[in-house]
């Protein structure tokens, strides 16, 4: 009961957080269905959307989504750069700033989560972590932030350099985020 | 007779270069007439942003400790962190090269990619890369260089240099951007708002991107033990140029290695905080390349196996690790707080403030330690103000550094007979008698003030002469523009001395005073009835007080980079407090420049013994033991200064020192106020531009007014509803203020004296 707590107490300093970052924060139940509603409800009416399969979360969460005929698991080099949204998996997040950590070391997941003007970040309540700092812990999440290749992702790509603040410049556009409970 | 250039035509190239004096005056012109608003709103976002960011972090100061720990630790061991580092790289796969010049690591760069046969390389924000001129190298070897920053993308249009270490191009203006991309690109397309412009230069940078053989960037941290980097950015741009291209090169210095990717846990908090004032940017990259997945094929091309290079250079980094002073430079991890909080470079930025490569208060050192020393001659614009020491992530003693820098300039100045007679007279050190006129002018202050006030009438009629005034800019450069305060009739110790109560009578017979107040040169010669009101009230709380002799503290001389002179008037003032000090005496010191003196700087100047017994002493700003009195004792305030009794009226303007809030000793005198019931409006500038000499000096009038525009325009629209009356706690500020408001500025304990009747 008072972990649960916790963890629900957790989720909304990360909600807040990713909001004030300008991502949008979606909490779900753990289930192929709910996940795979939450995410083409994310991407709208887009024609493509690239996908990156998870390596730390069940692949079995993503089967109904990945069935979907707009989904490019391996895409080409031309669909790589000309796809609406971009879906990963995050290993971890981050409390106090509203990030999430994308692991870039497996096959695509840079790419994906990178290219495409919407990013979907899917990350589970229990890797959320307080502070960036928690990342580079050997306790903490089995210390896979001291050995992994990752990006703490924080709201979208944005610049200054033009004047006004501007959303959406190299990277995506949009940030949406979806926790897992 | 050359005809003067409209400063609107200086191209910022032209000027880059300050080792020339005239090449820094335009350069001021320069930017005050065209970059200035810019600068201003964004170092300002920044500096807010910063502030409202650090108050989140709950261990802010444990943090800035660590980091300062880690940073002190992996200089003093670099060599033996690059030699681990080394084979961290080898061993994950990637080439490593120490360059020991700019132009090394330029060649070994150009070769690589020439043995790749690579024509477009795409690159990512590098300072650094700006410090080796390596667009050029490899533009001559027929690269076609790609900036994607979007910052690093203007400048490349505009062919200019960096003004900012963060935001390298935040002197450009919205409009001057649209301007700019018309003239250079020739297009009728829309591209009048940030997002047609960001829209504009998106598009052409990810056709570069896709089509890109390789990729530049730089570090901000790179680990030892792994061979990890991590980047910090918020466009993307940095991810695109290490994740498309197979071919990846890092550029950065010596100087960016830890000894661990432990330590990014502490950088990673105070990196993005001290820099934008944001949590964390977009996105902050940890990797230890090469990456594992494999790299992108544009359409049509084959898949290459990935390669990396992390080339690290020298080019006068150990030379700064081996010197006594600029080592400490090596700690800055390039967050860019200490131009944000400074008031100059919020007014003219690094254009002005600034080489060719880095700038701002921490840049002259970096200039001259990757350079020459005269090309940190820029840093004369650093006032000293130390509202950077605070903000300094890894605590860099910055003004400490650019002291120096002016010491080691003075000495390079060829001795004249007219400087060392003028020497003599003033008893400056005798190194420091190469220093030019203007400089031994100001830092002796309190001998031409004491003379002055001998025969104050007299002087004040002298000096208002224009025949004199014109004498004074041309030999000592003091701006004919500037009005000098009149001096008094009477210093502060002829006043307390000429009229000794019963009182302190006594308290100069024991000896033995709770409080001695030290009379500093500033309060004695030039508002002594400042200094007696603070004497009453301290007496009004009961405080047994004392006033000290009158001796320079070297603080104008310090200020001047006559550091020697500044040592010998530390170590005899030293031993005039030391009784006092070794007794557990209270020091009041009205006049907050001096009291940073007492508080932190002397740790430069007297030996480790005195210095322990100075940082054990309590040196208090008045009102700082006023308020502690008052808490201690339960005392009611507003009992004793009522406001509604000050002739003044109870409206106030408060302006505070930028030497106090570093101190941490302005809130107090707010308290106080608040507490006796005036109804108290602050100004949120960092410094009001006077800054000691640094506002009478013909070739900064011009800035010290534009820097004190910020304060007067506050000043104004606290006054909307009514006028208020100016309070300020410095002699400079006092100055300033007289000089923009035209009118009377109180300090804060004449404020409360008025309540008295």
């Amino acid at each position: 009961m008072h972990q649960a707590t916790a963890q629900s107490s957790r989720i909304e300093e990360f909600t807040a957080a990713a909001i004030q970052a300008v991502a949008t924060v979606q909490v779900i139940d753990r289930s192929p269905a709910a996940l795979c509603s939450a995410i083409l409800q994310a991407v709208g009416d887009a024609s493509r959307v690239l996908y990156a399969p998870p390596q730390e979360l069940p692949a079995i969460l993503f089967s109904q989504f990945a069935a979907d005929p707009r989904v490019r698991a391996n895409a080409t080099p031309d669909e790589m750069v000309n796809s609406a949204a971009g879906v990963t998996e995050a290993f971890a997040a981050v409390a106090s700033t509203g990030s999430v950590c994308i692991d870039t070391s497996f096959e695509g997941t840079g790419i994906v989560s990178l290219m495409a003007p919407l990013q979907v970040a899917v990350v589970a309540a229990e890797s959320i972590v307080p502070q960036p700092r928690d990342l580079f812990r050997a306790d903490v999440l089995d210390g896979r932030g001291l050995k992994r290749d990752f990006v703490f992702v924080t709201g979208p790509s944005a610049t200054a350099d033009m004047g006004p603040l501007v959303r959406g410049v190299h990277g995506p556009h949009k940030l949406h985020i979806i926790v897992l409970r | 007779m050359a005809t003067p250039v409209n400063p609107a035509d200086i191209n910022p190239r032209q000027v880059a270069n300050k080792s020339d004096k005239k090449a820094l005056l335009d350069a001021i012109r320069m930017t005050l007439s065209v970059q200035s608003p810019a600068v201003r709103r964004n170092t300002q976002t920044f500096n807010r942003n910063r502030y409202a960011a650090t108050a989140l972090l709950p261990d802010y100061n444990e943090l800035k400790d660590r980091a300062r720990q880690i940073k002190e630790k992996a200089i003093a061991n670099l060599p033996e962190l690059l030699r681990q580092l080394e084979a961290s790289v080898r061993a994950n796969g990637g080439h490593f090269y120490l360059a020991k010049t700019a132009a090394d690591a330029d060649q070994y760069i150009r070769d690589v990619l020439l043995r790749h046969e690579v024509k477009l390389v795409v690159k990512g924000k590098s300072i650094t890369s700006e410090e080796t001129k390596l667009n050029h190298a490899l533009e001559a070897a027929g690269i076609t260089v790609a900036e994607t920053d979007l910052a690093e993308f203007i400048l490349q249009v505009a062919d200019e240099q960096p003004s900012h270490i963060i935001a390298p191009a935040l002197h450009y203006s919205r409009e001057r951007i649209t301007a700019l991309f018309k003239r250079k690109f020739n297009t009728d397309l829309p591209l009048d708002t940030g997002e047609e412009l960001t829209v504009f230069a998106r598009e052409k940078l990810r056709q570069q991107f896709i089509a890109a053989d390789a990729g530049i960037s730089g570090a901000n941290l790179i680990a030892a033990d792994s061979g990890s980097l991590m980047l910090v950015e918020s466009e993307g741009n940095i991810r695109m140029t290490m994740t498309l291209p197979p071919l990846h090169i890092a550029l950065a210095g010596i100087e960016k290695v830890v000894p661990s990717r432990t330590d990014f846990g502490t950088f990673i908090e105070l990196l993005p905080r001290s820099g934008t004032g944001q949590p964390l940017t977009s996105y902050v990259s940890i990797l230890h390349p090469p990456l594992k997945a494999p790299s992108f094929a544009a359409p049509g091309k084959a898949t290459k196996p990935r390669e990396f290079h992390l080339v690290l250079i020298d080019n006068g980094r150990s030379r700064m690790r081996e010197d006594p002073v600029l080592h400490e430079a090596l700690y800055c991890i390039r967050c860019s707080a200490c131009m944000n909080c400074c008031a100059n470079f919020e007014t003219v930025g690094g254009h002005a403030f600034g080489g060719e490569t880095y700038s701002g208060g921490i840049g002259g050192s970096w200039e001259a330690g990757t350079g020459t020393l005269m090309n940190a001659r820029f840093s004369d614009l650093c006032t000293g103000c130390s509202r950077c020491v605070t903000q300094c992530p890894v605590r860099i003693d910055i003004p400490w550094l650019n002291e120096n820098l002016r010491q080691r300039m003075n000495f390079e100045q060829p001795s004249s007979a007219a400087k060392s007679a003028f020497a003599a007279m003033t008893g400056s050190a005798q190194e420091d008698r190469v220093a030019p006129l203007q400089k031994q002018f100001f830092a002796n202050y309190h001998v031409m003030a004491n003379e002055a006030t001998r025969f104050s009438s007299l002087s004040n009629v002298i000096t208002s002469l224009p025949l004199v005034r014109g004498l004074m800019e041309n030999v000592v450069g003091l701006d004919r523009r500037r009005k000098l305060p009149p001096f008094p009739p009477k210093t502060w110790e002829q006043l307390y001395r000429g009229r000794p109560s019963g009182e302190q009578a006594r308290a100069a017979k024991s000896g033995s005073p709770d409080v001695l107040m030290f009379a500093d040169v500033f309060t004695n010669y030039g508002s002594p009835e400042r200094g007696m009101a603070a004497i009453r009230v301290l007496r009004e709380v009961g405080v047994n007080v004392e006033l000290s002799d009158s001796l320079p503290d070297g603080r104008a001389a310090i200020s001047q980079g006559m550091i020697a002179t500044a040592r010998q008037q530390a170590n005899a003032l030293a031993k005039v407090l030391l009784p006092y000090l070794e007794k557990g005496t209270v020091v009041c010191v009205l006049e907050p420049s001096v009291l940073a003196m007492f508080r932190s700087d002397y740790e430069h100047l007297l030996d480790p013994a005195t210095w322990e017994k100075f940082a054990r002493a309590s040196f208090l700003e008045p009102l700082q033991l006023v308020l502690s009195i008052a808490k201690d004792q339960g005392l009611d305030l507003s009992q004793v200064f009522r406001a509604s009794k000050s002739p003044h009226g109870m409206r106030i303007f408060y302006h505070s020192h930028c030497q106090q809030r570093s101190c941490d000793a302005a809130w107090q005198t707010i308290e106080i106020l608040g507490a006796c019931g005036f109804d108290v409006v602050t100004s949120s500038v960092e410094c009001c531009g006077m800054a000691g000499s640094f506002g009478y000096k013909r070739e900064y009038y011009e800035l010290s007014m534009a820097v004190g525009e910020d304060l007067f325009g506050q000043v104004r629209a606290a006054e909307q509803d009514g006028p208020r009356t100016l309070v300020a706690s410095g002699t400079s500020c006092h100055e300033q203020l007289w000089a923009g408001m035209g009118r009377e500025v109180l300090h804060p304990a004449e404020l409360l004296v008025s309540t008295l009747g």
